[in-house]
């Protein structure tokens, strides 16, 4: 039931990481188209230039003004001596002879402050330059193993950024989720609290004059019978409601287990005097079969959710054995765990067989409702199980919960 | 057959509940002051002086806690909480009021009227309640005796918590659990054998045959009953 809002939120956070991946591609692509057209006077034809520069007679031609003019630039050729034999447009703050420590500070970096290329010739050595501050000149240069390590860090970056983006946004997402899912469950358990409360007032009216009428000595016996009957019908609509609002509770986790430490054994023989107190019939016996070494178990446990658990087991072979029988209520251990076992016939299963011969009753077959709901789930709040188990109409119920290690 | 007939305030705003509360209360034999509201209640309160109140939690003008909290500042009145909401337990758990009791919607008469009469005898007291009859025996809960025909008999302490917890219980089974913390504190494992003794010697002096019990029930593998009057 909760797999379903889990997939949509995995959903939602895959597809913005693509949108994200998309994006950034498109970007960066629409970045380097925009800025290779804008670099294409940097990118000036260096070799068409050059080719356009020739030697006729001992004297320089160029027909290469074209390239030159429109973005401002200027060009001059040294000889193999670092002497300027041809120029076009050079500044004039320019000297005309460079020395071979000038010549290589310049092809690498600025002359001057000017941007400037080379090109090697036969005759010398063609420098274009740019206007100053036209153009960012930056000479670059690393090992291998660097350029080797940079699609792995880029790789790594670009998973990093992901692994963001779906942290913050699952973390949203989530926060998200629980307001939606605590709005939901507020609703829901103010419904049920308001619905119990609401049945409760006027059941007591009805449990409390049935109860006059079933006592009243000037009725005939039919008539007080009947008032026995609604008097244990409210009884157990009222014993419903309780089920319902504590299963709810537990569901939602609105019941605080308050755990202490317990003797099991103690329960058990208060659940079956609480039982034979509030007036057994005649028709059911009740049997309590606590061996000397269950005795010394102690449980760390909800006492009056345990008692409520036990009760509810014993409630449910009287309510489902409506001609009585013998109720047994036991208590074993079996490894780590403490079992309480409730049955309706005498010694439940033979000691060595495995605990489960029959298979276990599917959650709402045969004879559980709300009552036996709960069970399992105090038994689940406790860290345990309840276990069902069917044998020729015979039931027994195991709950099984955890001793404490020492 | 009560000596006193207690006045008992009801506070619910509920008409019907008060009603059939006012009804149940009279025909056991007390008298009743009725109030919708904590207002009401504070008026009834100073006006009719009430022996204990029925406090309904859920009221119009606040809720049953604070009143209490008022109701209890005068005089050590004793109150019974009534509610319709099982998180009100718990909160009456957390705030440790000290009420006297508290009984969950929907309630059968008997129980309110077990739970009222045990309140009130434990805050007045009885004379009644001062002796306990067993058959021929009597025991005295003031000189902690027993008086039979052949002579009297002192109890000792454990004999007179045990005979007393029975007697608090009469017609119950009392688990051998309930009965050893009880008597003594802290863990119970392997004190069964010396609340046999006890229940031996309690037996010698209570019962006509020790050996054939009538009084002091063994429910084997639970605990122990005193046996109601009416049922021998």
């Amino acid at each position: 039931m909760k797999l379903k809002p889990l997939f949509q939120a995995v959903g939602l956070i895959a597809a913005s990481a693509v949108l994200i991946l998309v994006i950034c591609l498109a970007g960066l692509l629409a970045f380097i188209l925009q800025t290779s057209q804008m670099s294409q006077s940097w990118n000036a034809p260096v070799s068409a230039i050059s080719d356009s520069l020739s030697q006729e007679n001992g004297r320089y031609v160029f027909t290469g003004e074209s390239y030159l003019e429109e973005d401002g630039l200027w060009a001059m050729l040294l000889d193999e001596s670092g002497q300027v034999t041809w120029q076009w447009k050079k500044p004039e703050e320019l000297p005309e002879q460079y020395t071979l420590t000038e010549v290589a500070a310049f092809s690498r970096w600025y002359l001057e402050d000017y941007p400037v290329q080379t090109w090697v010739r036969e005759d010398g050595l063609l420098v274009i330059g740019a206007p100053q501050g036209s153009t960012w000149k930056y000479s670059f240069a690393t090992s291998m193993e660097v350029v080797n390590m940079t699609p792995y860090w880029l790789c790594f970056l670009f998973l990093f950024s992901i692994a963001c983006v779906l942290g913050i946004s699952a973390l949203f997402l989530r926060r998200w989720f629980r307001r939606a899912q605590q709005a939901r469950d507020e609703a829901r358990s103010g419904w049920i609290n308001g619905v119990s409360h609401d049945i409760r007032t006027p059941l007591s009216m009805v449990m409390a004059y049935a109860s006059q009428l079933e006592n009243a000595p000037e009725l005939p016996p039919l008539r007080r019978e009947q008032a026995a009957l609604i008097r244990r019908q409210s009884q157990t609509i009222r014993d419903l409601v309780n089920d319902l609002n504590l299963t709810m509770r537990l569901d939602y986790q609105m019941q605080p287990l308050r755990r202490a430490s317990l003797s099991p054994a103690a329960l058990v023989r208060q659940t079956a005097a609480d039982a034979l107190n509030s007036g057994l019939e005649e028709k059911f016996q009740l049997e309590v079969d606590i061996p000397p070494e269950a005795e010394q178990l102690t449980l760390e446990a909800d006492g009056p959710l345990l008692h409520r658990a036990l009760s509810n087991l014993v409630q449910n072979c009287i309510r489902h054995n409506p001609d009585g029988c013998c109720i047994a209520i036991g208590l074993r251990q079996e490894g780590n765990d403490c079992l309480f076992q409730v049955s309706n016939t005498q010694p439940p299963l033979p000691e060595d067989s495995p605990p489960q011969q029959e298979p276990p009753l599917p959650p709402g077959a045969a004879p559980h409702g709300t009552g036996l709901k709960l069970v399992g789930q105090i038994a689940k709040a406790h860290g345990g199980a309840l276990q069902l188990a069917q044998r020729d109409g015979q039931f027994l119920c195991t709950l099984r919960l955890p001793l404490p290690r020492p | 057959m009560r000596a006193v007939s207690y006045r008992i305030l009801i506070v619910d705003d509920e008409p019907e509940m008060r009603r059939m509360l006012a009804a149940l209360l009279e025909g056991a034999g007390y008298r009743t002051v009725q109030a919708a509201s904590c207002r009401q209640a504070r008026q009834a309160c100073a006006a009719e002086a009430p022996d204990a109140v029925l406090l309904d939690v859920m009221l119009p003008d606040g809720d049953g806690f604070s009143l209490f909290g008022e109701l209890r500042r005068g005089r050590d009145l004793p109150v019974l909480f009534l509610s319709a909401r099982d998180e009100d337990e718990a909160r009456l758990r957390g705030l440790g009021l000290g009420a006297d009791d508290y009984i969950t919607k929907p309630f059968l008469p008997q129980e309110l009227l077990l739970r009222l009469g045990a309140v009130l005898r434990r805050v007045y007291g009885g004379k009644e309640e001062d002796v306990l009859r067993l058959g021929q025996a009597q025991v005295h809960w003031g000189t902690g005796t027993v008086e039979r025909p052949g002579g009297t008999a002192s109890l000792t302490a454990k004999e007179y918590a045990l005979l007393k917890k029975l007697a608090a219980n009469r017609g119950n089974i009392v688990t051998i659990d309930a009965l050893c913390s009880a008597l003594w504190e802290g863990p119970l494992v392997g004190y069964e054998n010396t609340l046999m003794v006890h229940i031996r010697r309690l037996r010698e002096k209570i019962e006509e045959d020790p050996s054939r019990p009538k009084y002091l029930l063994t429910v084997r593998g639970l605990g122990y009953r005193l046996a109601r009057e009416e049922t021998l």
